[in-house]
């Protein structure tokens, strides 16, 4: 391996290791009595914890637990209001982030900062204080190179526009920027949400690369396989307080969740079995150029029929065309019984289709609003009389909304963007609810980065629909998911129907085949 | 009634009684009061003559301030035409006015109705740049507006719209017409489905468009209201001239977008009212007052209306970080 050359590392030869490190060499990263506050709300409550040098740690959580804050505070973006920062042994403020990263630490955030248009090699040198103003394009193409390649990403050209290549890679590219400024502890904030599953291999492999050259990886995840998948340690913080860490080898998935929720945990899925209904939604033949190339299935009443695909399988196009959001989707959509136009989504809501989707912030809630707004924005024709609406009857129909969707009454007045993710996407099924007629709910991963608490309220919330007679269709790449409340189970490849499977026929074994390399 | 976020001086001036802690609303405040110590100050400010002036001139602005505030608040950031437009309806109105007060109205109303629903229809059917648009319509509008009259305004001689110019009692008429105009555009924003419907799509039209409300139509309708509540402006304006002319609408577009601002609206739409834009109208309009009776030129009416539009848009940055 051709390390770095300016890649200081730290060794393991420390001769006291303080007693409570599970690595025997010195902390790279320690917070001591570290708080914060936004307003009224506490962040942090006096946290101390080491990192160290070749760890992957995860940092697990819910929503509000602190996570976000501690690193934002570790990579220099915001600053603590009491407690200190030791790295490298000695005790830091950072100033901004520019200074955390000069010191070392990378921070690799959900949405990527690289430049589409130009290329790789040029997004790896962007911005990069080394470059002297007469550089040797030969000497940057090598290391920029080798920097790749300690990453397991060779296959990476460094001509290639970022613009073409996959986000997983894109993700490397930045990971390498960080690596040819001698970065030696790196934040990750959930990388593999939007990755398929080659993909995050290439993740995992080029993390487990930086952990062998000494690096310390901060790894902040939802999906608790991960955890377990490629973790050495997690640390675990709830309401701002630390609760623990510990080797992921000492302990598994029910402690880990007891320790995120503080209480005991509860079965998250709903028992459920498939009711086969008369049938709700049918579709035949669906056609969605460049994503979807047939598709055909039958939602029944009550029941929850989930299509598992990788990202870019044509799963989410499935849902997407049934909500009447894309325009030259073709096939027939039978609600009912009853044959509706596709390409409109007001088409589409008429015939009592409504749609979640997982992407929040861009087509999910209304943030500047208020959680009224928001939770009655479906049902603005129903309660208008002659186009007018009384503020009493939405404030009526808001708090029946909420009060359904479990969204505290007293907050309806708040905005959106002031809630937790999974208080977000209660207030996005909110609106769903409760419509004169049940129908039809369609939904794009639901629980897309939502904690485990508000996931297990989602998926109740799920059944509740079921029960009042709505057939839900829900396009999720997240298999254990897809094994909790599917029905029926539709596994989709490359824009490509592969199998059905429906209440005691679901198994892993067949569907995690079916998504990845399916074999008719 | 929405409620209200800190984001501007004049959105503070508005609620002098209550009490908001923060760093922006103690910004607010002192300036609140800076302005008002200047305002008392001021030899002849609060003489009858001084203030009816003020408000009769700050009233043709405001109308088309309102309308902006529709444009504004549906996620269109502003039209640079509404002024072109306001222009042409004059003519259109002065035109027309030999065949009776009331067809002259109703063909001044319905063609700037149509003028800024065109806008509205490219831009929400199209997703069209607004601002793009906009300015297209204004190069579009002046052009043919000069190809038709032949660069002059038109006079009529006819006194059938001077009926326009009298005043309510003691209220000025044109201040009269822009307290209804922000009071119909307040109500329609509230308490109409369709007003809901422009918050909505202002705030997230891919949101809205999943909940089964259809974009482009509410804004195009919101084009069409901007386009109504321009037109109330025209006819008082080319009443009080007894002309129509493409001069008469020059710089309102500015002007009314800088009241919109100054007001607290959201440039990026989803936030704000016309209530919001009735104050930052009178703050500004206050603020000019102010300078002309201190003698300032011009020059120095301008800058000071730059720099609050600044501050305006500099506080809304601020309250979102």
């Amino acid at each position: 391996m051709q390390a770095l050359p300016e890649n200081a590392r730290v060794e393991g030869a420390a001769a006291a290791a303080p007693s409570d490190s599970p690595l025997s060499v010195d902390p790279i990263f320690s917070v001591r009595d570290l708080s914060k506050s936004f307003g009224p709300v506490t962040a942090l409550k006096q946290l101390n914890v080491d990192f160290y040098p070749g760890e992957i740690r995860a940092v697990c959580g819910e929503n509000g637990a602190g996570k976000s804050t501690l690193v934002k505070i570790l990579a220099g973006v915001d600053r603590p209001d009491a407690g200190t920062i030791w790295f490298d042994g000695q005790a830091r403020t950072f100033s901004s982030a520019l200074e955390a990263q000069r010191r070392g630490i990378a921070m690799v955030a959900q949405e990527l900062s690289v430049c589409p248009d130009l290329s790789v090699l040029d997004n790896i040198w962007l911005g990069s204080t080394d470059v002297p103003f007469l550089h040797r394009r030969k000497e940057l193409r090598r290391r920029a190179a080798e920097a790749l390649s300690l990453l397991g990403a060779e296959h990476i050209a460094l001509n290639t526009p970022v613009s073409q290549l996959a986000i997983g890679e894109r993700q490397l590219v930045e990971i390498a920027r960080m690596l040819t400024r001698n970065a030696r502890v790196f934040i990750l904030d959930e990388p593999t949400a939007t990755l398929s599953d080659s993909e995050i291999d290439r993740i995992f492999t080029a993390l487990t690369r930086i952990r062998q050259e000494g690096h310390c990886v901060i790894y902040i995840t939802h999906r608790l396989a991960e955890v377990f998948r490629i973790c050495d340690t997690v640390t675990v913080l709830r309401n701002g307080e630390m609760v623990g860490t510990s080797k992921t080898a000492d302990i598994d998935r029910r402690k880990l969740i007891e320790m995120m929720l503080g209480r005991p945990f509860v079965e998250m899925y709903p028992q459920h079995g498939y009711t086969a209904g008369d049938p709700v939604l049918q579709i035949d033949a669906l056609c969605v150029p460049d994503a979807v190339s047939v598709f055909s299935a039958v939602v029944p009443r009550g029941d929850i029929v989930c299509i598992a695909g990788q990202v870019g399988s044509g799963a989410e196009s499935v849902i997407r065309a049934v909500a009447g959001l894309v325009y030259n989707a073709t096939g027939s959509v039978r609600v009912n019984g009853k044959p509706m136009r596709l390409g409109s989504a007001e088409e589409a809501f008429k015939n009592n289709i409504s749609f979640v989707s997982g992407d929040r912030a861009a087509e999910g809630i209304f943030s500047t609003l208020s959680v009224t707004d928001n939770l009655v924005a479906t049902r603005l024709k129903a309660l208008s009389r002659f186009g007018t609406l009384s503020p009493g009857s939405l404030r009526l129909e808001a708090l029946r909304l909420a009060a359904q969707a479990g969204v505290d009454q007293r907050r309806l007045r708040a905005r959106a963007d002031n809630l937790s993710g999974g208080n977000q996407q209660k207030l996005a099924f909110g609106r769903c609810l409760g419509r004169a007629q049940a129908g039809v709910l369609v939904l794009i991963e639901p629980t897309r980065g939502i904690d485990i608490g508000a996931r297990a309220e989602i998926y109740q919330l799920m059944r509740e629909l079921c029960a009042e007679g709505y057939g839900l269709l829900v396009a999720s790449t997240d298999l254990e998911e897809v094994m909790g409340i599917g029905d029926v189970v539709i596994t989709m490849y490359r824009s490509r129907q592969v199998g059905s499977y429906r209440g005691k026929a679901i198994n892993m074994q067949d569907i995690v085949a079916d998504i990845t390399h399916p074999l008719h | 009634m929405r409620g209200y976020g800190s984001v501007s001086a004049a959105a503070v001036a508005s609620r002098l009684g209550s009490i908001r802690v923060g760093k922006a609303s103690v910004i607010q405040s002192v300036a609140t009061l800076a302005v008002v110590i200047f305002a008392v100050s001021t030899p002849g400010f609060l003489s009858e003559t001084s203030i009816r002036s003020l408000l009769t001139t700050v009233s043709f602005v405001g109308c088309v301030a309102v309308g902006m505030t529709f444009i504004t608040l549906s996620g269109n950031i502003m039209s640079f035409s509404i002024g072109a437009s306001m222009s042409a309806t004059t003519i259109v109105f002065m035109v027309s006015v030999g065949l009776g007060l009331i067809p002259a109205l109703v063909l001044a109303f319905l063609f700037c109705a149509a003028l800024n629903g065109v806008q509205g229809w490219l831009v929400g059917v199209f997703r069209a740049n607004p601002i793009i648009i906009s300015m297209a319509a204004y190069s579009m509008i002046i052009g043919s507006a000069i190809y038709i009259t032949g660069g002059s305004g038109v006079y009529p001689l006819t006194d059938r719209a001077d009926i326009l110019t009298r005043n309510l009692g003691p209220i000025p008429g044109p201040l009269a017409a822009f307290l209804l105009v922000a009071l119909i555009g307040q109500l329609i924003l509230s308490f109409t489905r369709f007003g809901r419907n422009i918050y909505l799509v202002g705030a997230n039209p891919h949101a809205a468009k999943a909940a089964g409300i259809e974009p482009w139509r509410t804004v195009m309708w919101a084009y069409v209201a901007a386009g109504l509540f321009t037109a109330v402006s025209a006819v008082l304006v080319a009443a009080r001239y007894r002309s129509g002319d493409m001069e008469h609408g020059i710089g309102y577009e500015y002007h009314a977008i800088s009241a919109v601002l100054v007001g607290g609206t959201a440039i990026q739409g989803g936030e704000g009212s016309v209530l919001r834009t009735l104050v930052g109208t009178f703050f500004i309009a206050l603020m000019q007052g102010l300078l002309i009776l201190r003698g300032f030129g011009i020059e120095m009416q301008y800058l000071l209306i730059g720099l609050m539009v600044l501050g305006a848009i500099m506080l809304q940055w601020k309250g979102r970080t």
